[in-house]
């Protein structure tokens, strides 16, 4: 009588892991008892200490947090002050969109499939809003994180009056944006490419509505930070 | 934190007002805004233990497997009623010389949803039986034989849904003879044996 019941795929979350502290050159006399009051500049050994007694704690909280179950393998955590990661995908069209072209533009990225049901729900809305909010600045892009067909996708999301650009997605991708667990999942990314809502599941409209909003009043970021590098810090494994 | 400490005591630190700084520190390092919490995936969906089948030779037989859906979710039947839903099925894999039969899966249960409102979607939830056919060969060395296959299925719930995964399956079967067929009685030879 030997079944195996079967389990389906654990995953991990991700953690942060955080930068270490600069190896101390403190010398040994430093750490003598000294009545005078204490050192307080980047190399004092109390600072240092305290450092690392934080990355410490990050990376305990970090291990934790990998380790709960159910959590995706690899993909990076993001937080609202997370530049959206960027990347290229190929759209239905063929051509190829890079995330930090939109740079300027408020993003809502969509991450669906075809066999969401939730995510044809808020196809209708994606269209709505981008028809009323296009103008001033807002740009929807779908990531279609499906087995099917690029043919299928198309005819998928043809069916559905999409008016905006279909991507087809990748792992690494949605790695990337934290392993997308659940469909529907999107983010909204502000003129700045800076992460400021996410939105899992499926929502009212007007919460949708709301968050692009937000995103819309964002304002673009200077040369400088938008050279920025994505402040994603890879999972611990 | 003993080092810690005996650092901070060197210092001529007073201990209490500089742990202060760590709760500061720990709420700084874990004050960036956090985005939506990501929903922890489904508990997947299990298959209870198959008893162990009797199975004839050059016979088909039937065996039910139970399944059982998480609470609070719903699979594809089946036959869904759209071509892009992923349909729930069994694949397996059985040994040498036995056949597998007929794969008979329960109608789905006709279902809306608060993504759905407007059309029926054709799910599992709760239980459900799917019945797999074996069918040993004459040429099968009686004894016992695993089957194993796998249930590919793709869960929802209310709001989301979720990637499609697999969940082996396996059972038993013991493979017997036919029974001896019933020849015409020839002719006995009248010997008589003492």
């Amino acid at each position: 009588m030997e079944t195996s019941p079967g389990t389906g795929q654990n995953s991990q979350d991700a953690g942060e892991s955080p930068r270490p502290p600069e190896p101390s050159r403190t010398s040994p006399e430093t750490l003598s008892p000294d009545p005078k009051p204490p050192n307080l500049s980047p190399r004092s050994p109390l600072v240092l200490v305290v450092v690392a007694f934080v990355v410490a704690l990050m990376l305990y909280f970090g291990y934790h947090q990998a380790r709960r179950p159910g959590a995706s393998a690899a993909p990076a955590r993001l937080t609202q002050l997370s530049l959206a990661p960027d990347f290229s995908l190929e759209s239905l069209d063929g051509k190829t969109m890079r995330l930090s072209d939109l740079r300027g533009k408020a993003v809502l990225l969509n991450f669906w499939a075809t066999w969401c049901g939730p995510c044809k729900i808020e196809m209708p809305w994606f269209v709505e809003l981008q028809t009323q909010y296009g103008s001033q600045g807002l740009q929807i892009v779908g990531v279609a994180m499906d087995d099917a067909s690029k043919e299928d996708i198309g005819k998928f999301a043809k069916d559905m009056g999409v008016n905006y650009p279909i991507l087809i997605g990748k792992e690494s991708v949605g790695d990337q944006y934290g392993g997308v667990p659940a469909l529907p999942e999107s983010f909204l990314i502000g003129r700045d490419g800076k992460i400021v809502d996410k939105i899992i599941g499926l929502r009212g409209k007007a919460e949708i509505e709301d968050a692009v909003k937000k995103a819309l009043n964002t304002h673009p970021a200077s040369s400088q930070a938008s050279a920025a590098r994505p402040e994603i810090v890879p999972a611990p494994r | 934190m003993g080092t810690l400490r005996d650092t901070l005591s060197r210092h001529g630190q007073s201990g209490g007002a500089t742990l202060l700084l760590y709760p500061m520190l720990v709420a700084l390092a874990s004050g960036i805004p956090a985005l939506a919490q990501v929903p922890p995936p489904p508990p997947p969906v299990t298959v209870a233990a198959v008893p162990l089948t009797t199975a004839q030779r050059a016979q088909q037989t039937m065996v039910s497997l139970n399944f059982r859906v998480p609470r609070g979710y719903h699979i594809n039947s089946n036959t869904p009623k759209s071509e892009f839903l992923i349909p729930t099925a069994l694949k397996m894999d059985l040994p040498t010389d036995i056949i597998l039969g007929k794969i008979e899966y329960p109608a789905g249960e006709e279902m809306t949803f608060p993504f759905s409102p407007d059309e029926k979607l054709s799910v599992y939830a709760g239980d459900f039986t799917v019945s797999v056919g074996v069918h040993p060969l004459h040429s099968v060395v009686p004894g016992k034989y695993v089957m194993r296959g796998v249930l590919r299925y793709q869960a929802c719930d209310d709001a989301a849904c979720y990637p499609p995964r697999t969940l082996p399956v396996s059972f038993e079967v013991k493979v017997v003879k036919e029974p001896a067929t019933h020849h015409a009685n020839p002719a006995q030879s009248p010997h008589v044996h003492n």
